[in-house]
């Protein structure tokens, strides 16, 4: 009758795998395979349960048997002094040539955009990139399980949570915020940035990661002319020219009236008079935004609006595919040298 | 959703081209994706008459016909008569027939567009020219028959071209679904082309039937009223049934209504369930026909319809055959207990209308838009009909619909109606009225509307408004369920009169610039620098594969994983950015890069952060750095990473101090590091936790393919900003007099840190005098048992220039001190 003390065995691989200079040939030992024989030699109703606890002694033997190894291949790592300054019989490192450095295009670009908005007076947020369903989409209106969550292809994590799919996702915070500025005679003004995720395959012109910017403006007076005008003000300086706007009526369900604003192409990046540039969705807050927020919608109105950071980039520098921008390559990161 | 210029053109005015017209539509209505031209389709076909045909000897099939086309089609070899000869395998073909003819030269419009057009010519068929060929329905394109050639009825004029006959000269607009996602109306025809009208300025008018709301078809009343009940009033506002007799799915079809359907996506099927497509296209509310008979079997010889949650367990063939599984949220038709289809979705295949069948029972009804969605969702259909009922289909609508759909099955199929209409309707809605004021909506708009304008602009797509001077009290039609509010009715004043003839303003406000936030600015300055200093930013994906984790040394299940990740690779929130970066080190040095620096500022995320007070994960930022060089150099990659860290505490002025790092940490952060020759970072001054430094651990190397010579770190921008909010001016005038540097020279056990040296001798320069320590050279000989490290002492007095042996008193006190403290020898 062979040995049915798994734990007995465990104990003794586990010793073997500890001293051993090659861990593996442990697995290989015959304690380990008579555990596994003994299983047949059981009675139907017990094998299930002995099987069980074989395996997770091989399981332990296993996993022992790799951290083993990785300590033999670390064994003769020789420490260093980390306080020096540079090697023994050596010299100091010098620096990259500073010409090879590069700044990613989009952060470059975000930070020329969030200049041009903390010059007009919008304070700028950086947007969360993991966010629960109330401020991704309940406090802006959607209801639970209404349809137009879907143009939204969010990703969830098992606790719920949301990669968020705008920026808006700080709107309702901004809002907050911004009270009691609003109700001492002040406006709300205030930007937020950053990445955000769809669930989308990726090709050239698809990506699932993307970076948007989201403005918010709330005061006793704002109008729907007021935000067209700040938007083509924005442009107009972000391009250093004048433009011609359009607009498209879009349904978002944080905005009513909702916008799909446009620009002529500018002639700097090589636009001709008739070409049109989609660059943002806008529109005045929903009354119902404002009122979770703790605003009252009947003494105050705003307006947002919220466009991506990718389509300037490309636009600027006339970059075919958007996969470049989270490539890490050094082929692509260096023409921004 | 496709919208047929030509059939828009039947139901309301349009004085602009379809260019213009879409240019409006984009500004006042909705997106349009793009504009087809269908007439180029059908191009050089036309309709002829078969003057002869006869049997082609030695073949089964084939005919051999001359056809008559008035003589208008050229360059083809005609004979005497000025006939066309063509041969064709049609079983139906026979003399006197009206058909359609596709010369040589034309297309088949079947093939059209696709891969391999097939372009006709003048081919020879067992011996016999065939010019082109006489076309079946399929061939058209216009539905599923092949089994013979298509005829055409009534009197028709030879060579008339098909194009004419069937208003192919039509354009289509393809309509963005998404961004109607808030209009059902929009969803039919009736409804677009009541927009179409509102954008023009124009008021629209409507069909008669469409205004009966309570109609009462004629019946012989020869079938009990079909009993229809719905279970919980949650689940549909409104279910409607009648039974139709002696419909004969045969009948002659007629092309006017299947061609529109055709080009507006929809497959015709047969004249009953084309009718119902072309309702629902017409007015945007779906309708489904059931084989009245074999209802009855399931329902065992009885009507007693009811809509109804599916039970757990319960099962559904569906039309197309596949057999579901129903869930509990599912909304199902039964007959009495048996389901027979999936509600709003797809009818069953118990009862599917077929060759045999006479006698139907028509649906029209609306079902809760929530389920819809996620039953859509839930069983992958996307039909035309789900996908408005998900858009939330107005309960008013369905009882004109079924009437006239009743009515033209009737026409077109001989049929009569047998029974009254069975309706259940537990959702009927008050009429919404919403108060507005006109300053309100010229506030909000910044615009400057007269009272005429609002009442005419919302009057021509059927919002009535009652007017008190300036108030207005405005009646919502049925169909507009998407206007609850004030806001609402702004947006369709703003919309009909068109955003862009509104004055652009900016806020009155003064602009005062505000300041970049202090962290953004922290964040700018050390990204200029590691710029400046060579390296090079990167932007890496928040999710990351669990392996990459486990390579790193991470735990998986300490991060928050996606459930419906696009890949493995993508599955988990990173818990530290160091792994991104070690993933892109290889793939570079491929590409021929032998030494550079990657750095990515970014968030990362791990459930060992916890939550914030809105109970949402803590987010925390991160600069990564790793540094790689493929060929052997002079001395260990750990001190060239550490440059840069200097670099950067010097840029922010701070000065970092280098500790040992723990063997074993719980921090995903410093787990793919090299304890050994690693370190953890502080701020010397303000002991602010900076981050970690160091090597790789020899599995990372190889599981990430480094070359030896790379190390990296990972520090808290939030950690910098701390200390360095805490920065005090240090800065003193400088001396007046010339200050003085002694070179110094320990040999100490090789165990001693240059740290100790450069402690113990602050220590012993206890002195007025301002100081400064600098490494000079660090020499190890080869028995490797000590070590000399050389530095520079750097002396200067406030008060006076020093003499030689003031500076020589000094010296000699530190180094007494270092030698005794660390048992060194000056050497």
């Amino acid at each position: 009758m062979p040995s049915h003390d798994t734990d007995a065995v465990r104990e003794k691989l586990l010793k073997l795998v500890e001293a051993s200079e090659a861990p593996r040939d442990v697995l290989r030992a015959p304690d380990l395979k008579e555990l596994y024989g003994a299983i047949a030699t059981l009675p139907a109703e017990e094998r299930g349960a002995f099987g069980k606890a074989v395996n997770e002694v091989k399981l332990a033997v296993e996993a022992a048997v790799e951290a083993r190894e990785a300590a033999l291949e670390d064994s003769d790592v020789s420490p260093i002094d980390i306080t020096a300054p540079w090697d023994l019989n050596s010299s100091r490192p010098s620096l990259l040539s500073t010409t090879q450095g590069s700044q990613h295009p989009l952060t470059k670009e975000l930070d020329n955009v969030i200049d041009i908005f903390t010059r007009m007076g919008f304070a700028a947020v950086e947007s969360r990139q993991i966010d629960d369903d109330f401020h991704m989409f309940g406090s802006l209106n959607f209801p639970d399980d209404h349809p137009a969550r879907d143009g939204y292809d969010t990703f969830r994590t098992e606790e719920g949570f949301i990669p968020p799919a705008h920026t808006s996702t700080m709107q309702h915070r901004i809002l907050k915020d911004g009270k009691a500025a609003l109700e001492a005679g002040g406006q709300i003004a205030a930007i937020s940035y950053g990445r955000v995720f769809r669930n989308e395959d990726v090709d050239a012109t698809h990506e699932h990661t993307f970076y948007q910017v989201e403005g918010v403006f709330v005061s006793q007076d704002a109008t729907l002319g007021q935000m067209l005008g700040t938007l083509r003000s924005f442009f107009e300086t972000y391009y250093g020219q004048q433009l011609r706007i359009k607009t498209q009526p879009a349904y978002f369900p944080f905005v009513e009236p909702g916008l799909e604003f446009a620009i002529e192409k500018p002639a700097a990046i090589g636009g001709k008079p008739g070409d049109w540039l989609e660059m943002l969705g806008c529109g005045m807050i929903h009354p119902n935004v404002l009122e979770q927020a703790g605003i009252d919608p009947a003494k105050y109105r705003g307006f947002a609006w919220g466009g991506g950071i990718e389509r300037l980039v490309m636009l600027k520098y006339g970059i075919e595919d958007l996969r470049h921008f989270e490539s890490a390559r050094l082929q692509f990161l260096r023409k921004f040298a | 959703m496709i919208v047929s210029y030509k059939w828009l053109k039947k139901l309301t005015e349009v004085d602009l081209s379809v260019e213009d017209l879409a240019t409006l539509i984009g500004e006042r209505l909705v997106e349009i994706e793009g504009i087809e031209d269908i007439s180029d389709k059908y191009q050089g076909i036309v309709i002829a008459k078969v003057v002869e045909a006869t049997d082609i000897e030695g073949s089964d099939h084939l005919h051999l016909t001359k056809i008559d086309d008035g003589g208008v089609v050229r360059d083809v070899e005609r004979d005497a008569s000025g006939y066309v000869q063509v041969v064709c395998g049609a079983p139906n073909v026979r003399e006197g027939m009206l058909v359609v003819w596709l010369p040589p030269k034309t297309v088949v419009p079947e093939t059209y567009g696709t891969k391999e057009p097939f372009v006709l010519g003048a081919r020879e068929l067992k011996g016999y020219k065939s010019n082109g060929m006489l076309a079946s329905a399929k061939e058209l394109d216009l539905y599923e028959d092949h089994s013979g050639i298509l005829e055409i009825r009534g009197d028709r004029e030879l060579g008339m071209s098909f194009i004419e006959l069937f208003e192919y000269d039509d354009y289509l607009l393809d309509i963005e679904n998404k961004s109607l996602t808030h209009r059902p109306d929009a969803f039919g025809m009736i409804g677009f082309a009541r927009e179409v009208a509102g954008i023009q300025g124009k008021k629209f008018s409507y069909y008669s039937w469409f205004d009966q709301l309570q109609p009462e078809p004629e019946t012989d009343g020869s079938t009990e009223t079909p009993k229809v009940t719905i279970d919980d009033p949650d689940l549909s506002d409104r279910f409607e049934a009648i039974v139709l007799s002696d419909i004969d799915l045969n009948a002659e079809r007629p092309m006017g209504t299947q061609t529109f359907l055709a080009r507006s996506g929809i497959r015709p099927i047969n004249t009953t369930v084309d009718v119902t497509n072309y309702m629902m296209l017409l007015s945007g509310q779906p309708l489904h026909a059931y084989d009245y008979d074999k209802l009855l079997k399931v329902g065992g010889g009885k009507i007693d319809i009811h809509v109804r949650l599916a039970k757990k367990g319960e099962k559904l063939k569906l039309l197309d055959g596949k057999v579901i599984e129903l869930s509990e949220d599912d909304i199902v038709i039964a007959n009495g207990d048996v389901a027979v289809g999936l509600a709003g979705a797809m009818g069953g295949a118990s009862t599917e209308i077929d060759a045999k069948t006479t006698r139907i029972l028509l649906e029209s009804a609306t079902f809760n838009l929530y389920k819809m969605r996620g039953m859509q969702m839930r069983h992958g259909i996307f039909t035309e009909a789900i996908t408005r009922f998900t858009k939330g289909v107005p309960a008013e609508l369905g009882a004109p619909v079924l009437a006239e759909a009743a009515r033209m099955i009737c026409e077109q199929t001989g049929a009569k109606i047998v029974s009254k209409i069975g309706e259940d309707y537990p959702g009927k809605r008050e009429t919404i009225q919403i108060e507005i004021s006109l300053a309100k909506i010229n506030d909000t708009l910044g615009t400057q509307f007269a009272a005429e304008d609002v009442t005419d602009l919302l009057g021509n797509v059927g919002l009535e408004t009652d007017a008190r001077g300036l108030k207005f009290t405005v009646t919502v039609p049925y169909w507009r369920n998407d206007l609850h509010i004030p806001e609402d009715i702004i947006e369709e004043v703003g919309r009909l009169a068109g955003f862009d003839t509104i004055n652009l303003t900016l806020p009155r406000r003064d602009f005062v610039a505000v300041r970049p936030d202090d962290f953004d600015g922290l964040r700018s300055k050390v990204r200029s620098a590691l710029v400046r200093a060579g390296a090079n930013e990167v932007l890496t994906y928040s999710f990351i594969h669990g392996d990459i984790m486990k390579k790193s040394g991470q735990d998986p299940a300490q991060a928050y994983r996606l459930t419906n990740s696009l890949s493995p690779e993508l599955q988990y929130y990173r818990q530290s950015l160091t792994p991104s970066l070690l993933v892109n080190v290889h793939p570079n040095i491929k590409a021929g890069y032998d030494h550079f620096a990657l750095f990515e500022l970014n968030k990362f995320h791990t459930k060992l952060a916890g939550e914030t007070d809105e109970k949402v994960p803590k987010e925390l930022d991160g600069l990564a750095f790793v540094l790689a060089r493929s060929k052997k150099a002079q001395g260990s990659a750990y001190y060239e990473a550490k440059q840069y860290l200097d670099y950067i505490a010097e840029t922010l002025g701070l000065e970092f101090a280098y500790e040992p790092l723990e063997e074993k940490s719980d921090y995903p952060v410093t787990q793919p590091y090299e304890y050994r020759r690693s370190a953890r970072v502080w701020d010397a001054r303000t002991r602010e936790r900076i981050g970690v430094i160091g090597e790789f651990k020899r599995s990372v190397q190889k599981a990430f393919k480094l070359p030896e010579y790379s190390a990296g770190f990972e520090i808290a921008p939030r950690g910098l900003l701390k200390a360095v909010s805490q920065l005090e001016n240090s800065y003193r005038p400088l001396s007046k007099y010339p200050g003085t540097e002694r070179d110094i020279c320990f040999q100490v056990k090789s165990d001693v840190s240059y740290q100790q040296i450069v402690d113990s001798v602050s220590e012993g320069l206890s002195t007025d005098l301002q100081t400064a320590i600098e490494p000079l050279d660090l020499y190890q000989p080869e028995d490797g048992e000590t070590k000399n490290i050389t530095i520079r002492i750097k002396l200067v007095s406030y008060e006076k220039t020093l003499k030689s042996e003031e500076v020589n008193g000094v010296i000699e006190q530190v180094s007494a001190h270092v030698c005794k403290q660390l048992d060194a020898v000056v050497i």
